[in-house]
């Protein structure tokens, strides 16, 4: 095994085991590549610092040595697409992909691959530290590694001043719960390079997760257009919860320039007090009318697009038309009647009534109320979710055990890096 | 970029009710739109910092007030150029020095660091049973029901809820200010005093320009800079904005730092009443508060050493965590990231352990403190100009010539004047006096 911190610093020899120059960093290639491969070396000659292409290298193992006496003394230059393992590999930070955490390359591990020397994982072990800490001679004698495959490391292309193309499509496998831990706890530069690179709907699951300032951060510092996009598919609460952090006239600009259905969604939601049960309550929950059976209620549900998830129950509610000045509008008040658990209508038979199941004794929450209340009824009532009421008495809306959970909580500090400061 | 819109103005948004919840509602605004740069110049105002300029004041008079314009000259300098780096590499400072210096030169700094902030940690303990005695409380028992307060508060992540109350709280500070001129000062001497330098032949005078500079100059304001700046995401384009914030900031921490010394210069001074304990920095509230004025003062002092006892340990924790690599966050386990919960808790628990000795002297402890700052300081410094003249990491953003001229010439003279205390200090000991 070879790794890079043990040869930095090592005598270059020659054909002639002549010492040419010391090794001062060696290039990569970065691209397509699984492991990338090594494209040559920085060698310093006492002040001058030259290139060596590693089509002259012949081993690492041991020492350095290369096929030839000669070298071409021109000097070394950056190129894009070609990264330095010492400057930007070395003491910079990855995410470990498998891990779902970030770590610091501690050392790089490279190896001969059909006779192209590449770099096939990183050791992020703190004994990797103490070997580097410190005196050579006795580096030997601490052992003990703790190695990422390369392909298991995503490479942040903002550690390199020079252009790269850097896939960071593994990231998008992530669960979004970890991907917006990690996109929380990155510099905001490395998280806006990440946001960048993924694909909108990605980009909104993993948003959700992550805390409301960086979030608005993300957003101030993108194309107004893709904010936009990526608003319209995270869910209204955390896209209300964004907004607000926002300067007022960017996030009006960038409500402008969403679909109107979601915009109006968003907007509702920003009616509502930040802690208050409207902004987590969920708008999609099923409901049936006071004459509809089992059977049908069964029907309805399957017969839908896109059954809500989770679906903790079904709603009986009696439908009424809005009595309205305005002629157009089609929506209809919903007067809460009582709860089907699902657990009622899967024993049911097919042909019983709704409401001769429905349960019409448990309570209800207010729009405007507390999180909090909402939290404690569910908890008081062993409920999964509660129906949420508006001032007219009418359904709008469900809080579900998993959103009060959200609630109770308390704001993980490991999110909101920025608070250990401020 | 800036955040700080007015919130007057968002009633008459025509877009609808909506609109009018954008901002966030709370006391938050309004403490922002009174100028961050006051909050933070209070934040500054820890334990160390209060003993340090109570004492200058009580010892020497208005003798210091003109060092307090150079000293504004230094910090602005230095907090702007760490500013500047966080804008522009959009990194914090472990990130930076783990990143561009040798593996060994980055331990060498971040020991340094470490160093620094355990013994400002350990003041804001003392700080503490420092004002709790001034309620009466002994301090054997206010100073471990404080550490374990703040381990619970912040291991259960709570503690962002009650850092606003103890920010208030320290504006208590303000008052010094009321009381500077209530003493009524000889502001002839006063402005005399700032627009003449004078260097006083005394032992001691050293030592405290020393402990001036290295309580008002802290390492950990430099991180706390670097990394809010590049956790804000401000980029170089909007970086005038930041730098005239960063200035305003260092105005008026300097401008209170002033106060306290000329409200401890009109009473103390005249009477030679050195400050020897918290009780005696207090005296100089008398003027405004009279016999309150110790009780106005122990809350002060409290809130103080609450917010930077909690915010210390911390975010020396996650500097340390983030250079190494190691696992971070207090809302892991132990088991998840032993380092960094462990390193949390001693620094913590040692903090308070040291404060608590018997018999400590609590003024000369926060003195003490302020001066091993000041003498590590130059190791952050000449780490900040190598960072901020890496062409390579700051592209067109290095320092100036002239500016830089500026920079360095500071970075010298705080290494030297640490390395004369060091020498004298040294001779003292074989018996050679130098000075005095």
């Amino acid at each position: 095994m070879i790794f890079f911190a043990s040869l930095l610093g090592q005598a270059v020899r020659g054909k002639a085991n002549e010492i040419i120059g010391l090794l001062d960093d060696v290039i990569v290639q970065v691209g397509d590549d699984l492991y990338p491969p090594i494209t040559g070396l920085v060698v310093r000659d006492r002040r001058r610092q030259f290139f060596v292409a590693a089509s002259q290298l012949e081993s690492f193992n041991g020492a350095i040595r290369l096929g030839t006496s000669t070298v071409n003394l021109r000097p070394f230059l950056r190129r894009d697409g070609e990264i330095l393992l010492g400057k930007d590999v070395l003491d910079h930070q990855i995410i470990d992909i498998s891990g779902r955490r970030i770590v610091r390359v501690n050392d790089v591990q490279l190896a001969q691959i059909e006779r192209v020397y590449r770099i096939v994982g990183v050791d992020v072990s703190a004994k990797a530290l103490l070997r580097r800490l410190g005196p050579r001679s006795l580096a030997h004698r601490i052992v003990g590694r703790q190695i990422i495959d390369w392909q298991e490391a995503q490479y942040l292309a903002s550690d390199a001043p020079v252009r790269l193309k850097v896939s960071y499509d593994r990231l998008s496998e992530m669960n979004p719960v970890d991907l917006g831990r990690i996109v929380d706890a990155l510099s905001f530069r490395e998280s806006a390079e990440i946001v960048a690179a993924l694909d909108n709907e990605t980009v909104a699951e993993t948003l959700e997760e992550v805390s409301d300032e960086r979030v608005a951060d993300l957003l101030e510092g993108m194309d107004k257009e893709r904010a936009a996009d990526i608003l319209e598919e995270m869910n209204p609460g955390a896209a209300a919860d964004a907004l607000e952090d926002l300067d007022r006239d960017l996030a009006e600009q960038i409500l402008a320039r969403m679909e109107p259905e979601e915009a109006a969604e968003i907007q509702e939601m920003l009616a509502y007090d930040e802690d208050s049960v409207g902004r987590i309550m969920r708008s999609d929950f099923v409901h049936v009318a006071e004459d509809a059976s089992v059977g049908s209620a069964l029907a309805l549900l399957r017969a839908m697009d896109e059954v809500p998830d989770p679906l903790p129950a079904i709603y009986v509610v009696t439908r009424q038309q809005e009595s309205g000045h305005e002629t157009n509008t089609s929506e209809e008040r919903l007067g809460f009647r009582g709860i089907v658990r699902l657990r009622s209508l899967i024993v049911a038979k097919p042909e019983t009534q709704m409401v001769e199941i429905m349960e019409d004794d448990l309570p209800t929450i207010n729009h405007s109320a507390k999180a909090e209340d909402a939290t404690r009824l569910l908890a008081e009532y062993n409920l999964l979710a509660i129906p949420v009421l508006d001032d007219t008495d009418s359904m709008i809306g469900i809080v579900t055990v998993d959103d009060a959970l959200a609630v109770l909580l308390p704001e993980i500090w490991q999110r909101r890096r920025e608070n250990v400061f401020s | 970029m800036t955040t700080l819109n007015p919130i007057a103005d968002l009633n008459e948004s025509p877009a609808g009710h909506a609109n009018d919840r954008l901002r966030r509602g709370g006391l938050w605004p309004y403490l922002l739109a009174m100028g961050p740069g006051l909050i933070a110049a209070n934040a500054g105002n820890d334990a160390g910092g209060i003993a340090t300029y109570a004492s200058a004041g009580a010892s020497y008079g208005y003798a210091f007030l003109w060092v307090m314009l150079v000293i504004l000259l230094c910090l602005g300098v230095v907090q702007e150029m760490c500013a500047r780096l966080g804008a522009v590499t959009g990194k914090g400072f472990a990130d930076l020095v783990r990143e561009n210096f040798s593996l060994r030169m980055t331990a060498f700094i971040l020991l340094a660091l470490l160093l620094a902030n355990f013994g400002v940690i350990v003041t804001e303990f003392v700080g503490i049973g420092a004002a709790a005695e001034l309620f009466g409380i002994s301090r054997h028992i206010a100073i471990p029901v404080s550490a374990i307060l703040l381990w619970v508060l912040i291991t259960r992540g709570s503690y962002d809820r009650v850092e606003k109350i103890f920010l208030v709280l320290t504006l208590v500070f303000l008052a010094y200010i009321g009381a500077a001129f209530l003493a009524k000062p000889d502001w002839h001497a006063v402005l005399r005093d700032t627009t003449h330098p004078a260097i006083i032949n005394d032992p001691g005078y050293l030592t405290m320009l020393i402990a001036l500079i290295g309580t008002t100059i802290t390492p950990y304001m430099q991180l706390y800079v670097t990394s809010s700046v590049a956790e804000k995401g401000i980029r170089p384009e909007d970086y005038r904005f930041t730098r005239a914030e960063v200035w305003v900031g260092t105005f008026f921490a300097v401008a209170i730092s002033g106060f306290i010394i000329i409200a401890t210069a009109a009473t103390l001074f005249p009477i030679h009443k050195e400050v020897e304990t918290a009780a005696d920095a207090a005296m100089a509230l008398a003027p405004l508060a009279g016999e309150y004025a110790s009780y106005l003062f122990a809350i002060g002092l409290l809130g103080a050493c609450l917010l930077a006892g909690g915010v210390l340990p911390l975010s020396t924790t996650y500097v340390m965590s983030e250079a190494a690599g190691f696992e971070r966050g207090v809302s892991r386990s132990w088991g998840e990231a032993p380092i960094f919960i462990g390193m949390f808790t001693a620094l913590l628990a040692l903090g308070a352990a040291i404060a608590m000795i018997p018999g400590l002297p609590v003024i000369p402890v926060l003195l003490g403190v302020q001066v091993v700052n000041g003498l590590l300081l130059p190791i952050e410094l000449l780490a900040i100009l190598r960072l901020i003249n890496n062409r390579e990491l700051m592209g067109r953003h290095v320092n100036g010539r002239v500016y830089n001229l500026l920079a360095w010439t500071i970075a010298a003279g705080v290494s030297l004047l640490s390395l004369a205390l060091i020498v004298i200090t040294v001779l003292g000991w074989f018996g050679v006096q130098l000075i005095g």
